[in-house]
């Protein structure tokens, strides 16, 4: 090796130093990095997102010509029946299954955290739920609550729980909704319970042992140390959750297609009902859109709450 | 080898290019490489020897014609739907299309007229059946060809009517009759009332047999507030108290023909695909199975059916092509009877000429399925299957309004909300 030796090369040509100086300046480099991901983020995010957005308010029908009626869509939908009852399950729906799956996310949390025997199995078999696609397993649940083959209400009947035959699972209201939201809550709690025993193993040990010499009692310290150092992780898994029940439509479309008369229809379902069944994209984006500043405004508050707790 | 020189090489690039050009601005290969080629999408048959023989006559096709052809196949309830809105939508995709109902309606300005293809089928196998008319002549223009249809029967377990001494019914009242003796041989009277398509393939039979609509023929004036509705609506609910079980109120289109395989219903109305299905899979049940002629009432004897019929896009540049497909296909007597016969009587033709096929005589069961005196309709007849129509029978409106009043909703109450809803959808 020689040292102190200059290779001397051709001198670079102007453009290439004005390349060169315009790489080196922050301003430009940065943009010049974040463009490749922001063009894909407008043609597959933000595209679709506009048209979803003239869609819902126009008179859009499918293959023929449509007209801009601002906001009439969305006025015209609170004159349905069914769409009153669809705003109403949305609610219902998202509310019960979140709070199922928050609740129960962080017990089954709890118990993963624990020291038990075979804990990597059964860590992994916690998430299968998870990893089955969710119209097959959906399909499952379908055969386990139908009126003819329901293994529910055969064991039910046979431990001596129902009386024959047994409750109408999909064919009742209530009973339908239970079942549409006990198989979201079987779906989803994978995600809670993963998520916040991530959150429960980041938590040092040293702060159990200084509330346990205090005196602080096992729920005393789940309250008081468990809970508030969870925070920002419950906030973030709520929040995704929230988004992704309120826009469910696999569970719904498979086991009651928003039957009985209408009481489990969520906005994704009846938004396929009405936009594609019955070509009318206009109203059908209208309701696919209804919730979306609603959404917005929870985003809104959930993520100010996270940077509240993170900084 | 000869060798080329520096002159030859460049003359014969420049000509390649010039050519290549040429191809790119017409858009037109020149005619020794041109083929003719169609692409066709259709529906995952129920019957799927159909779809086989359909490739074989496909072979044929393009041996006879030097057309190449090209069949996609496709789920067909949302995946076909999903996809035949994508074609439209973006104008590019498939030269023909399957279409089933009302689709045509659908798209109707997006279809090609082929009403000389109709016109020569109709000389040769007869009219197109009303509901093939209904499905796809559209404001004086026919959209689609109709192609066969897969018509509704009630189906019945033969051994428990001749146990009991009961007698075959010839209409719905008399139904009533029988489904009671049946629910208390614990093989109740299965027909779904809950948001899918066979609640409403029974539930319009009914309304029409006794006199009612949903809309008129004007499409527009809302008719279901009518006493013939609140007749079918009473048989509807002595039917759930004496006649079948709750279970109806969550069934999907396949729930009464498991019923009835299994061995629990007695009676249910239904494609004859159930006892195709009991007798493939040899289940004990398919010796039992029977079927008889439509119910009627006093106002008739009608069935709701599934016609389907094949439709060319406007922004085909095959048209002519796609034509000689569909003549060849549903033109000649020898290939339409061929691929018929492959569907095990699942799908019958849908001219008038064609309707005592000799498929019906394959077996002795199938003879209720040639129904003099029957008459097929779309969903929503006597109205017209504008989107609006299609809009009432996608929400479920009429099955819906039964749930309500078997489950405890006074009849005028029920009836009440259907109006509304209807009179909703029409007026917006």
């Amino acid at each position: 090796m020689a040292v102190g030796s200059v290779r001397v090369g051709a001198t670079p040509s102007r453009a290439g130093l004005r390349v060169r100086e315009l790489l080196d300046r922050e301003r430009f480099l940065g943009p010049a990095f974040v463009t490749p991901a922001l063009l894909l983020l407008l043609v597959l995010v933000a595209y679709p997102f506009v048209m979803a957005l003239y869609f819902a308010m126009s008179n859009a029908f499918i293959g023929r010509p449509s007209h801009f009626i601002g906001t009439r869509n969305f006025v015209a939908l609170w004159d349905s029946d069914s769409f009153r009852q669809t705003f109403q399950n949305a609610f219902v729906f998202t509310g019960s299954a979140v709070g199922s799956k928050l609740v129960l996310g962080i017990t089954l949390a709890l118990l993963l955290n624990e020291q038990l025997w075979f804990k990597r199995l059964i860590r992994g078999a916690v998430l299968l739920p998870w990893v089955i696609p969710t119209a097959l397993s959906t399909l499952g649940w379908w055969w386990m609550f139908n009126s003819l083959y329901s293994v529910v209400n055969w064991s039910g009947i046979a431990l001596g729980l129902m009386d024959p035959p047994g409750p109408n699972w999909l064919g009742q209201k209530y009973y339908a909704m239970t079942a549409v939201i006990a198989v979201n809550v079987w779906r989803g709690l994978p995600f809670f319970a993963i998520c916040i025993l991530a959150g429960l193993v980041s938590i040092p040990k040293e702060l159990y042992e200084a509330a346990e010499a205090d005196g602080a009692s096992a729920s005393a310290r789940f309250w008081n140390v468990t809970l508030p150092l969870l925070k920002p992780v419950l906030a973030i898994v709520v929040l995704f959750s929230t988004i992704f029940t309120f826009s469910d439509f696999n569970i719904v479309y498979v086991l009651t297609n928003g039957g009985p008369i209408n009481s489990t229809h969520l906005f994704a379902t009846l938004t396929r009902q009405v936009g594609l069944e019955s070509g009318q994209i206009g109203q059908g984006a209208a309701i696919s859109l209804y919730l979306f500043p609603v959404l917005a405004i929870v985003v809104w508050i959930q993520l100010r709450f996270v940077r509240r707790q993170v900084y | 080898m000869d060798r080329v020189t520096r002159r030859q090489f460049i003359g014969r690039a420049a000509a390649g290019t010039a050519g290549l050009a040429g191809i790119l601005a017409t858009g037109t290969p020149p005619a020794r490489g041109q083929q003719r080629e169609i692409s066709y999408l259709c529906w995952n048959n129920f019957a799927p020897a159909m779809d086989k023989k359909q490739n074989e006559i496909a072979q044929r096709f393009t041996k006879d014609t030097g057309i190449k052809m090209r069949i996609d196949y496709v789920s067909h309830m949302g995946p076909q739907q999903a996809k035949l809105a994508a074609e439209v939508q973006t104008q590019a995709g498939h030269d023909l299309v399957e279409l089933r109902m009302h689709f045509p309606w659908l798209y109707e300005p997006q279809l090609v007229e082929v009403g000389d293809v109709v016109a020569e089928l109709e000389k040769a196998h007869g009219k197109a059946l009303s509901s093939g008319y209904e499905a796809a002549h559209i404001k004086g223009v026919w959209r689609a060809v109709p192609m066969y249809h897969g018509l509704f029967v009630p189906t019945y377990r033969e051994d428990l009517f001749k146990k009991a001494g009961l007698k075959i019914p010839d209409t719905w009242e008399d139904l009533y009759t029988a489904g009671k003796e049946l629910k208390k041989m614990g093989n109740p009277v299965g027909i779904p009332i809950a948001q899918n398509y066979d609640s409403i393939s029974t539930a319009g039979p009914v309304l029409w047999s006794f006199g009612g609509m949903e809309v008129d023929k004007d499409g527009q004036t809302v008719r279901i507030n009518s006493p013939a509705t609140e007749q079918m609506i009473e048989w509807y609910k002595k039917m759930f108290r004496d006649c079948m079980e709750p279970e109806v109120l969550s069934w999907t289109d396949a729930s009464n023909n498991e019923s009835m395989q299994q061995g629990k219903a007695g009676w249910i109305h239904n494609p004859v695909s159930t006892y195709i299905v009991a007798k493939q899979r040899k289940l004990p049940t398919a010796d039992l199975i029977n079927h008889h002629r439509s119910l009627g009432g006093a106002h008739g004897r009608h069935e709701t059916d599934v016609p389907r019929a094949m439709g060319i896009w406007k922004f085909s540049k095959n048209v002519e092509p796609a034509k000689e497909w569909i003549r060849y296909l549903l033109g000649k007597p020898e290939v339409y009877n061929e691929w018929i016969m492959s569907a095990d009587a699942f799908n019958l033709p849908s001219y008038e000429k064609l309707q005592d096929h000799p498929v019906l005589r394959t077996d002795p069961k199938y003879a209720a399925l040639s129904a003099p005196g029957v008459q097929y309709h779309l969903y929503g007849w006597p109205a017209p299957g504008t989107d609006k129509v299609q809009r009432i029978t996608n929400e479920f409106i009429l099955p819906n309004m039964i749930a309500k009043a078997v489950t405890g909703t006074p009849t005028k109450e029920a009836i009440a909300w259907a109006e509304k809803e209807m009179k909703r959808i029409v007026s917006g």
